[in-house]
């Protein structure tokens, strides 16, 4: 009883960092009806150069600071410069562009910092040495596993009161349920797609920071696997259901930790545990798809092509 | 009285396809105008073309001033506002949002109390604010749209085939809100519609529109007395 | 785009076409020739390479170019039928030719399987099931290595199968002749699916394919059975990425469970854009395009000595390819096909003879993308 609550609390981080991502996946969608493919090494590029800020000494709070300001302007200029001209080519054209972009950025990375390939020693955005933990019914929760949840449950909230509070939120959710109507009622579409990616690269920013804290580590491969993990929760909640994407990422986290920690003496052990996690993850996906092909909060309003 | 839209030798269409070949049309301040027209005759391609959301060539203008080259969501704050056919109003969001929506280019502190006014107006939206807008009945999102287009305190309100599919009785209020709102706040009203007989009643000036050229303008009077009108409009 | 010459017209079926249809039969054969001769195995490997990704290409040509439905999860399809061919021959002594048969049937059926969801799911959920199985593969792949080579054998890999030249074709069991060998099978199987495509292409269920994509509902109310169609579509491509994971297996000899990741299916993708999606020799073009350009940046990029210092040593190539995907999607959204095309037809227009039968095969290839440049055939395509 007490594992099991353990296993909760870690799923629960992990998958906070999914949910963060799988946000960025939401926004991006709902404006344009397109996946980032590169939503993943967005976030990868802008947590190496928060590595590179603190390798050259700015302090590590700072450095995600300007890196996610650099995001901001880093995924506005991809909008303006790559998806909105590629969309007036053809429907499919920014599928094909932000496939390109995943490349390219994966590379570029690699290009930019040669050591990444093997990995790069990251450190940890909180206190997160053996003793670090608190003990809640007997479980340990580890401090750092505490702080990132608490970060990524804060950055939602905030999201949230921007969805639904704001003006520019507003604007953002007339141009995701229908972009012709928005223009008539004056919203600038173009503007608030250019906003969209922009704030989806600063969420890549600060997810890609979190999930290289918890590593202490960033390499040119860590961010793909949180791609495909926040893919599938957006997918899990609803691709256009920013509450899904959150329900969606938090319960992938805790399937993943169940799953990997399912008990050696319990039928099927030798066919589920910690190597074929991601595989029964997705299975359960999988079988929620097929009962709800729009997710589980997704709308089903008919695609838009 | 001066003219508070004037378009001349308007043309527009859908990429190689002109549908509009050069029309004229003035809607004088404080008036309400109406275009009839046969349906595909290009009466919504008139309204998309003086909005903005369709490429167009020729002369708009606007309250003096040139629109041609604006882009919609400007035109749209500079006090035209569209009321679409089919009225796309926006289905995922509530009612409240909708009309919140629709005072998106202002920048003033009366959002709350126009709010109020329009729920005034249209007390059955106010019974609905905090429902989905998809939610609504054909009529309710008829007057939702209309609504939540006044919320950008238009100087002119471009209005498509508001009648369409409302019951007959629906109808009728719905032109005397219009009117009501053109007389009593001095909203001037470019209305599109089928509905003729109703449409005259309301309207200051006429015109009509048949193959995307203006065929006939004029007084009501003097249109409804035109035989030839009289046949393909009236029904009588 | 309008040249101010006028293009020369060639009548579909004259004399001059016949021509122009030798000249290009010509330059095949040539081209084929200079490949094969005095070629050592490593460039004949080469080859072979390009033609299981030019298949792998055609296979998604079928369901992304014609249907409308995209796949990260081809390279999943390869490698199952990679792993069939390296466990069936070592383990259990196959013929390579009915381990062929039996991972393409393997592949369909399991490309049925996971077509059904696609009768479900639209667009970016259907994408995201197909990525989320080439993920999931790596692990699963793993496993059965595990489980069944290093428990018997101890390796980490499926290796040691080769696929030997038969005793009729007069070749023997040494190296280059392997390598020769595996050449005109690649051919040969290249030139069947590309058969295979056309075919189904021009064909009643073709016609089908394309008009679901084009518009699911009209397509229905046309009596078009959708749920058949989608997945059988799915199930044929998926055969054909298996034919595509044979080749490979063959041509390289040892499979582990990183010879096919979603990096290889995003490499199918990227030959198919490459080439031009919806085309019928675009894949086959854009693979050899993609591969022999990431062949020759991989080897020279590198000692480019006009790059600042440090690049040449990192994933230039990588990094370049990626560019110039994007790059073709402005500069030319139909692939090198496209590209050639439209140049092409300032020079010279293949015109459909006046009408005489039914069935009239337009002499270009059909162009289907969905928005089409204005097209001289246009009247005769579709
Ligand atoms: N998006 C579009 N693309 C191409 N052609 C269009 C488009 N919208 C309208 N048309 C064409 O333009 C012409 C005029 O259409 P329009 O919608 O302006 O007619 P209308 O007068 O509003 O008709 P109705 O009374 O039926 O609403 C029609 O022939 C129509 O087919
Ligand atoms: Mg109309």
């Amino acid at each position: 009883m007490k594992e099991l609550l353990q296993y909760i609390l870690d799923g629960l981080s992990i998958g906070s960092i999914y949910a963060l991502i799988a946000l960025g996946l939401v926004v991006i969608y709902r404006g344009t009806g397109h996946i980032n493919f590169a939503q993943g090494e967005m976030a990868l590029f802008s947590t190496l150069v928060t590595w590179w800020l603190h390798d050259k000494g700015v302090p590590l709070l700072l450095a995600i600071a300007i890196s996610a300001a650099l995001a901001f302007v880093g995924g506005a200029l991809i909008d303006v410069g790559l998806m909105r001209p590629a969309g007036r080519r053809s429907a499919f054209a920014p599928v094909v562009v932000a496939i390109g972009l995943f490349q390219g950025l994966n590379s570029l990375s690699g290009l930019l910092f040669p050591k990444s390939g093997q990995g790069l020693p990251f450190p940890s955005l909180f206190p997160n040495k053996p003793k670090d933990f608190v003990s809640i019914f007997g479980a340990a929760w580890r401090i750092e596993r505490i702080g990132v949840l608490a970060v990524v449950l804060v950055t939602t909230a905030l999201l949230f009161v921007l969805f639904q509070k704001t003006k520019i939120g507003l604007a953002m959710r007339t141009v995701a349920n229908d972009a012709t109507s928005a223009k008539l009622v004056g919203v600038p579409t173009n503007r608030i797609l250019m906003f969209s990616w922009a704030l989806a690269a600063v969420i890549g920013a600060i997810g890609g920071a979190l999930k290289a804290g918890i590593d202490t580590n960033v390499s040119i491969g860590s961010m793909f696997s949180v791609f495909l993990l926040s893919a599938a929760a957006a997918t899990l909640g609803g691709l256009d259901s920013p509450g899904g994407a959150v329900i969606g990422g938090l319960s992938l986290g805790v399937i993943e930790s169940l799953v990997g920690n399912y008990p050696h003496d319990w039928p099927a052990s030798d066919w589920i545990g910690i190597k074929t996690k991601t595989v029964v993850a997705f299975l359960i996906i999988l079988i929620v798809l097929l009962v709800r092909p729009s997710g589980l909060f997704g709308s089903s309003r008919v695609e838009r092509v | 009285m001066s003219a508070l839209l004037t378009v001349r030798g308007l043309s527009a269409g859908y990429g190689p396809i002109e549908v509009l070949h050069g029309v004229d049309l003035d809607v004088q301040e404080g008036q309400v105008a109406v275009i009839l027209g046969a349906n595909g005759a290009g009466k919504t391609t008139m309204l998309r073309a003086i909005s903005g959301m369709i490429p167009r060539t020729g002369v708009v203008d606007f309250n003096g001033q040139s629109i041609i080259k604006t882009a919609p969501e400007r035109i749209v704050s500079l006090g035209v506002a569209q009321v679409p056919q089919g009225r796309g109003t926006f289905t995922d969001l509530t009612v409240d949002d909708n009309m919140r929506a629709g005072a998106y280019v202002r920048h003033d502190h009366e959002v709350v109390s126009d709010l109020a006014l329009w729920y005034e107006t249209f007390p059955r939206l106010k019974d609905r604010r905090s429902q989905k807008a998809g939610t609504l009945s054909g009529g309710e999102q008829q007057m939702l749209a209309i609504a939540r287009a006044l919320m950008s305190r238009p100087k002119l309100l471009l209005c498509d085939e508001p009648s369409l599919g409302l019951a007959p009785l629906i109808t009728k209020a719905l032109f005397q809100t219009i009117q009501r709102l053109n007389e009593q706040h001095g909203l001037t009203v470019l209305l599109v519609e089928q509905n003729a007989n109703l449409a005259l009643d309301i309207a200051h000036h006429v015109c009509l529109l048949e193959t995307g050229l203006i065929i006939a303008a004029g007084s009501p009077a003097a249109i409804a007395s035109d035989d030839a009108v009289r046949r393909a409009y009236l029904g009588a | 785009m309008t040249s101010t010459l006028r293009a020369r017209q060639i009548r579909y079926g004259g004399s001059l076409h016949w021509i122009l249809r030798a000249i290009v039969a010509a330059v095949l054969v040539v081209l084929v020739w200079r490949m094969v001769s005095g070629a050592v195995p490593s460039s004949l490997g080469k080859y072979t390479e390009a033609m299981a990704l030019a298949i792998a290409a055609l296979s998604l040509n079928l369901l992304f170019g014609f249907n409308g439905q995209i796949s990260i999860g081809h390279s999943t399809f390869a490698g199952i039928s990679a792993f069939f061919l390296g466990y069936s021959i070592r383990f259990w002594d196959n013929i390579a030719f009915v381990s062929l048969v039996e991972a393409c049937v393997l592949c369909f059926l399991v490309g049925v399987v996971i077509g059904l969801p696609a009768l479900r799911l639209k667009g970016p959920y259907l994408a995201l099931v197909t990525l989320a199985i080439a993920y999931v593969w790596p692990t699963v792949a793993r496993q059965f290595i595990e489980r069944k080579v290093t428990a018997v054998t101890g390796e980490s890999a499926l290796t040691k199968f080769l696929v030997r030249p038969p005793s009729w074709t007069g070749l023997k069991n040494t190296r280059q002749d392997r390598a020769l060998y595996l050449f005109w099978v690649a051919l040969a199987l290249m030139v069947l699916c590309y058969v295979v495509v056309r075919n189904l292409r021009t064909s009643r269920v073709g016609r089908s394919l394309v008009a679901v994509r084009d518009n699911e509902t009209a397509a229905a109310v046309m009596g078009v059975n959708l749920a058949r169609t989608k997945v059988l579509t799915f199930g044929v491509s998926a055969a054909m990425a298996g034919v595509s994971g044979w080749l490979i297996a063959a041509e390289i000899g040892t499979v582990d469970e990183n010879s096919f990741t979603i990096l290889t299916s995003i490499k199918y993708i990227l030959a198919l854009i490459l080439g031009g999606a919806a085309t019928l020799t675009g894949p086959i073009v854009g693979a050899f395009a993609y591969f022999f350009a990431d062949d020759y940046l991989k080897r020279h990029a590198p000692h480019w000595n006009w790059l600042p210092g440090k690049f040449g040593d990192g994933p230039i190539a990588s990094f370049l390819l990626g560019v110039l995907v994007i790059g073709f999607v402005f500069i030319a959204p139909q692939g090198i096909v496209g590209l050639c095309r439209r140049i092409g037809r300032n020079i010279a227009t293949v015109v459909p003879e006046p009408i005489r039968g039914p069935t009239h095969e337009p002499a270009n290839e059909p162009n289907n993308l969905p928005n089409n440049l204005p097209n001289n055939l246009g009247e005769s395509t579709s």
